[in-house]
């Protein structure tokens, strides 16, 4: 009886499962298979497609190594330490994710225009935002953050302070301990948060091209083929920005697993 | 008596007209219009509410040619659709989505600026040219494949060079104007103006107006603005992208003229042609555009006798024949 009753558990939640999954699976299978291959080829040797493609995937990367370079310190701090104004900064962290992205453009343009002191003294030192790369990286990793910061955060949390205790125990400082004890053990977090941090940050459109319409990225030339050419024409783009999206994280976990088992 | 009774008619008929006028109308009237139209847009929304509190006004604003492309291919649903130029309308939604085309209103292009723009106390109507090419300015335009308002602004600086007689005029100053300082939507410039992000930005007369811009104001002969200058515009020419890529199809330069039709699928036909009755009312819609710096046709034009005849019964009074 019992085996039964838990069968029938399990169906009902698969039942309810099913409309969140169909909900992602049946658009995007509609907008993969719909471009033809002909269709396909002839935009993937589109330089102009290429050159968007990878700017998409530079751009990202950048963000990411940025957010590697100061989200790792500060989910550090923010999972280790407690000091005044703790949860402002957790609040500041998560607030990229609340934003409109189109606010985030404007904001970030407001700041770099030449009526504002920052943007003054950035002129003046010959950082373009509007229009460069500057600008797309920048809001990306304002976009890409909270997801590097909050995924490594749970992982250096995760790691038992007994570990630390005891390394530091065996005369290593605060600085060799975090390298060689805490890091490591973090490290799929890390590839995790990286991965999450860059797939935000490719999928990125409403802040980018706020902040830049040239040079374009894949998701505002999507938008400027869909705009002068229609869907037929942004089908394919579309297609293989989710294609080598796919690629670069698969590549991304296998990595990082290859580099657990070998270590 | 007789006059009493009469008057009791009059008033009741005029209390069943105004009963149905507002009970007959009701549910979403959705309007699609050029991104330069959002002022006014806005204004007749509140307005029509208003008068109607029935119905929900729900309006979209974009490139026009974005817009009636929602329409014709991604089947999106509007009512009514408002576009910067009215042979968008012509082009991609008559015959098969829409029925007829109205002309009703104008506009032209100038020179937007702030306060703060550099050389801002210097620039006036002879000198703007030479400010634009200078190094330390920065100035932009919108994309000319998909904002109207883009083709039109290289189609002033050609009609620039052959006014003031300045041989290379236009190729000198588009040297001046990197990739990066074109953008979208010319309503998306008046953002980076007011931020310092760029000092002078080609704009519809009206949204400078309707953002509190400073502005040179051209001459009718490269304005775009007065249609009896049609014959020296049309000299202006500027390739935007076709229907492929790779394909470029020729613009001609016209007047700025503002086109507006309701959908053959309107979901909510009776508010839409109510709506339109007021847009086109001298009254109503279009004082509001005169305000906001669109000069309005009054009346407003279709060019034929067919599209005359096309339109709903009620609009027919509102509209003249003029080619």
């Amino acid at each position: 009886m019992k085996p039964h009753r838990d069968r029938l558990f399990f169906s009902l939640l698969f039942l309810a499962s099913l409309p969140l999954v169909l909900l992602v699976v049946f658009p995007l299978a509609q907008m993969l298979t719909q471009p033809g291959w002909a269709e396909l080829w002839a935009s993937i040797r589109d330089p102009q497609v290429v050159r968007a493609l990878a700017r998409s995937l530079g751009t990202a990367l950048a963000a990411a190594l940025l957010c590697i370079l100061f989200g790792t310190p500060l989910a550090y701090l923010l999972a280790r330490k407690s000091f005044p104004g703790k949860r402002a900064v957790e609040g500041i962290v998560d607030l990229p994710i609340m934003i409109p992205h189109p606010v985030i453009g404007i904001a970030v343009l407001s700041v770099a225009g030449r009526h504002h002191p920052v943007g003054r003294a950035l002129q003046e030192i010959g950082v373009q935002v509007m229009g460069t790369y500057t600008g797309i990286v920048t809001v990306l990793t304002f976009v890409g953050l909270p997801f590097f910061v909050n995924t490594v955060k749970a992982g250096f949390e995760a790691v038992p302070t007994r570990l630390e205790k005891a390394s530091r125990s065996l005369g290593a400082g605060m600085g060799a301990t975090f390298m060689r004890v805490t890091l490591p053990l973090t490290w799929p977090q890390i590839v995790l948060g990286t991965i999450m941090c860059t797939a935000r940050a490719i999928s990125e459109f409403g802040a980018v091209v706020i902040v830049a319409y040239h040079p374009m990225t894949a998701p505002v030339l999507i938008y400027e083929r869909f705009t002068a050419y229609g869907l037929r024409y942004s089908q394919p783009i579309c297609f293989w920005l989710i294609a080598v999206s796919f690629l670069l994280f698969v590549g991304m976990r296998l990595v990082s697993r290859f580099q657990r088992v070998g270590a | 008596m007789k006059t009493l009774l009469s008057g009791l008619l009059m008033a009741a008929l005029a209390m069943a007209w105004v009963g149905s006028a507002s009970a007959g109308l009701s549910g979403k009237l959705i309007i699609f219009h050029a991104g330069s139209l959002s002022v006014p847009m806005e204004r007749m929304e509140r307005a029509f509410e208003a008068a109607h509190p029935g119905v929900d006004v729900l309006r979209e604003a974009g490139g026009s040619t974005k817009m009636a492309r929602l329409i014709s291919e991604v089947g999106k649903p509007a009512d009514i659709m408002a576009s910067a130029d009215y042979k968008v309308i012509d082009n991609n939604l008559i015959p098969k989505h829409a029925g007829w085309n109205i002309r009703f209103a104008t506009n032209q292009l100038v020179l937007a600026y702030t306060d703060k723009s550099r050389y801002a106390d210097e620039i006036n109507p002879e000198n703007w040219y030479e400010i634009l090419q200078r190094k330390d300015v920065v100035w932009g335009h919108s994309d000319p494949n998909l904002d109207p308002c883009g083709y039109r602004s290289l189609m002033v600086l050609q009609l620039a060079e052959r006014y003031y007689g300045v041989e290379g005029l236009y190729e000198d100053l588009l040297a001046n104007r990197p990739e990066r300082n074109v953008r979208p939507k010319s309503v998306e410039l008046v953002n980076l103006l007011k931020t310092g992000n760029m000092d002078y930005a080609w704009e519809y007369l009206s949204v400078a107006v309707q953002h509190g811009l400073d502005y040179v104001k051209l001459d009718d002969h490269i304005n775009l603005g007065n249609y009896a200058y049609d014959a020296m515009y049309e000299q202006a020419e500027v390739e935007v992208t076709g229907k492929k890529p790779g394909t470029f199809i020729t613009k001609k330069g016209k007047s700025c003229t503002y086109g507006v039709t309701m959908t053959r699928d309107a979901a909510n036909p009776e508010a839409a042609v109510r709506f339109l009755e007021y847009m086109l009312d001298t009254e109503g819609g279009l004082k509001i555009l005169d305000e906001l710096g669109q000069p309005p046709f009054v009346p407003a034009r279709v060019p034929s006798q067919e599209a005359y005849d096309a339109l709903p019964g009620s609009l027919q009074p509102l509209v003249e024949i003029r080619e």
